[in-house]
């Protein structure tokens, strides 16, 4: 499957990243119109930063185990058996939000206006360039890479 | 190989999937006394109209046909017998099987209170069928009550609320969600559900109950002295491990049936899974246990080691609260309990020695997977300089450099 690959010692915080996925995910918005303040402007990406160790990627890895998808109570958390990424049917969630609770990396979170559905990663499969945060990182701290299952 | 499976919710399902994801070949039956698969997380959203029998569902409508499972449906399992390995149903079939995993959860339990178990207006809320009984309630009724404020019953009310309802909620904990939520975050959800118009009755115990002529409960009394009238009653007071059909094997149980972290009986070739082990009372241990018998039934080596049960999420009226651990210390307990609120939050952390033992998140709780890792792990944050509050997942940061996979470096 492919995964997004993270060296976080290239990470500088310029937050592209970000940006591009609160846009792909903006209706009709690209990196330059793109509302960065809207409530529903929501990033799935997450850039912490410490004094100590700099800016860490925190990224949906996708996980060959996904805690997320072992939580949910609806059937809305899916592993593609094809592609191996996670997917997420709001039609189906039910917002007990038990995912969140779940993935060990805390990616996951409540839709921040209505908490009536979730925000995740969706490897932006519905985009032919791939991820749209990887293809905005001007260092390539984050690259998609195929690895084995 | 045939694989029989009682039970058809999350630790039955995932067993069945897992078990055809693995080997096609290996022949499933499931067996289950429903004829509808329901997710119990949304019989509320049943209830409350929201959802019709299919979106209640937490898997497709083609799910068996689709996986060539054979789906015994409106069957009831009656006996087991472990040495010829069969099992006999409500329907006289008798079903032969290499390997059978239980997953028959648990069901509602009604207190032996005078008038409570003979009222024919008395419910749980544990099946479709409770909340297709209650549905049918609901269209003449006009005062409900619910009797215990846990997690369940707060999902009738709130269901019972939308249905337009009177809800009146008995609870004997002088708060309501009281292993989930401390004085204040239970204050908080109480007040919303004030303000939709429900009433609560705390440090109360239900007494008795007076029935009419049809044998309906129509008046309940307390032991305060206090009486509530009720057209109907829905009783969340607990659950207990389904395993009644045992009786007569030597299958060992206490409080629940007893297995190993391989989910296996003592029984050669007979497995256990989800609430009926009583390991756990929600649906993504019984999951997790489902696929680790599973794979374990097909000679894989999985273990159920990550036993953490003490978490769980609340979602009602749009405010969200995580709940993990112990989050009520007492006072010998001698805990550090940090607080931060704001007009939108409210935050609590105990941790002892820097070793983090529950939180409350109520409001924002994005981002908070990971504060289960650290608890259930009693990783040592003391070292980290820097609020326990700012606290995340990057204070812990590993990751797999081949597979990219994240871990905790600690
Ligand atoms: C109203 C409600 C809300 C909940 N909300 C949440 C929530 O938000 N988050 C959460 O994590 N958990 C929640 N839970 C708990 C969660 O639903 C359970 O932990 C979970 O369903 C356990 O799954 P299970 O597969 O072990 O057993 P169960 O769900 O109890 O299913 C047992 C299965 O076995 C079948 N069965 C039993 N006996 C027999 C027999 N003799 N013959 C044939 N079939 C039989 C039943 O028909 C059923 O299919 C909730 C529970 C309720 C009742
Ligand atoms: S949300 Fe969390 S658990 Fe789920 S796949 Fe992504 S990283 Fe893994
Ligand atoms: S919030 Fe939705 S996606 Fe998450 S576990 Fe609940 S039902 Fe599944």
């Amino acid at each position: 499957m492919k995964r997004i690959i993270i060296d976080r010692e290239k990470c500088d915080g310029c937050l592209n990243c970000n940006v591009a996925c609160i846009s792909a995910h903006q209706e009709g918005s690209n990196f330059y119109t793109v509302n960065l303040q809207g409530v529903d402007s929501e990033t799935r990406n997450f850039i912490k930063f410490d004094s100590k160790t700099g800016y860490t990627p925190i990224f949906c890895r996708h996980c060959d185990e996904p805690e997320c998808v072992l939580s949910c109570m609806s059937g809305a958390l899916e592993k593609d058996p094809e592609t191996g990424h996670v997917q997420y049917d709001e039609t189906k969630c039910a917002a007990c939000f038990m995912c969140v609770m779940n993935c060990p990396y805390g990616v996951l979170k409540p839709d921040t206006r209505t908490r009536t559905k979730l925000i995740k990663c969706d490897f932006c499969e519905d985009k032919k360039d791939g991820p749209s945060c990887v293809a905005a990182c001007p260092k390539k701290a984050i690259e998609v890479k195929e690895v084995s299952l | 190989m045939k694989i029989v499976i009682i039970g058809a919710s999350a630790a039955g399902i995932t067993a069945a999937k897992t078990i055809k994801a693995l080997d096609q070949a290996t022949e499933v039956v499931v067996i289950s006394k429903e004829s509808i698969i329901h997710s119990r997380c949304m019989l509320h959203k049943y209830l409350d109209q929201e959802r019709d029998e299919q979106s209640v569902s937490f898997v497709p409508q083609d799910f068996f046909e689709a996986n060539a499972i054979t789906w015994l449906k409106n069957t009831r399992v009656l006996g087991l017998n472990t040495e010829m390995k069969t099992l006999k149903t409500d329907g006289n079939q008798e079903i032969s099987y290499d390997k059978l995993l239980i997953a028959t959860g648990a069901a509602y339990f009604i207190p032996p209170v005078p008038g409570l178990r003979e009222a024919t207006n008395v419910y749980g809320f544990r099946d479709l069928k409770d909340a297709q009984l209650l549905d049918a309630e609901c269209r003449t009724a006009k005062n409900a009550v619910v009797i215990g404020a846990g997690l369940v019953g707060m999902d009738a009310a709130v269901a019972l609320l939308k249905r337009g309802l009177n809800v009146t909620v008995i609870e004997m904990m002088d708060g309501i969600m009281g292993l989930q939520l401390d004085e204040k975050s239970a204050q908080t959800y109480q007040t919303l559900f004030e303000g939709q118009g429900a009433s609560f009755l705390l440090s109360e115990k239900v007494v008795s109950v007076d029935l009419d002529k049809a044998h309906r409960g129509h008046l309940i009394h307390l032991a305060s002295g206090k009486t509530v009238p009720a057209d109907f009653i829905v009783v969340a007071a607990g659950v207990r491990p389904s395993y009644d059909f045992l009786e007569g094997t030597a299958i060992q149980t206490n409080r629940g049936i007893t297995v190993g972290d391989d989910m296996r009986t003592n029984i050669q070739d007979v497995y256990a899974a989800g609430d009926v082990t009583g390991l756990s009372g929600i649906w993504p241990n019984a999951m997790k246990q489902g696929k680790i018998a599973a794979t374990n039934m097909l000679g894989g080596s999985a273990l159920y080691t990550d036993r953490y049960a003490l978490k769980n999420t609340a979602n009602f009226y749009g405010l969200t609260t995580l709940s993990l651990g112990n989050i009520n210390p007492e006072p010998e307990e001698n805990c550090d309990v940090s607080i931060r609120q704001d007009h939108k939050n409210y935050q609590k952390i105990v941790s002892k020695d820097g070793v983090i033992l529950g939180v409350i998140f109520q409001g924002d709780i994005r981002n908070t997977g990971f504060w289960q890792y650290l608890i259930k792990n009693k990783i040592n944050v003391s070292g980290i300089d820097k609020s326990i509050f700012d606290l995340s997942y990057a204070d812990f940061y590993g990751v797999d450099k081949e597979t990219g996979e994240y871990h905790y470096a600690v």
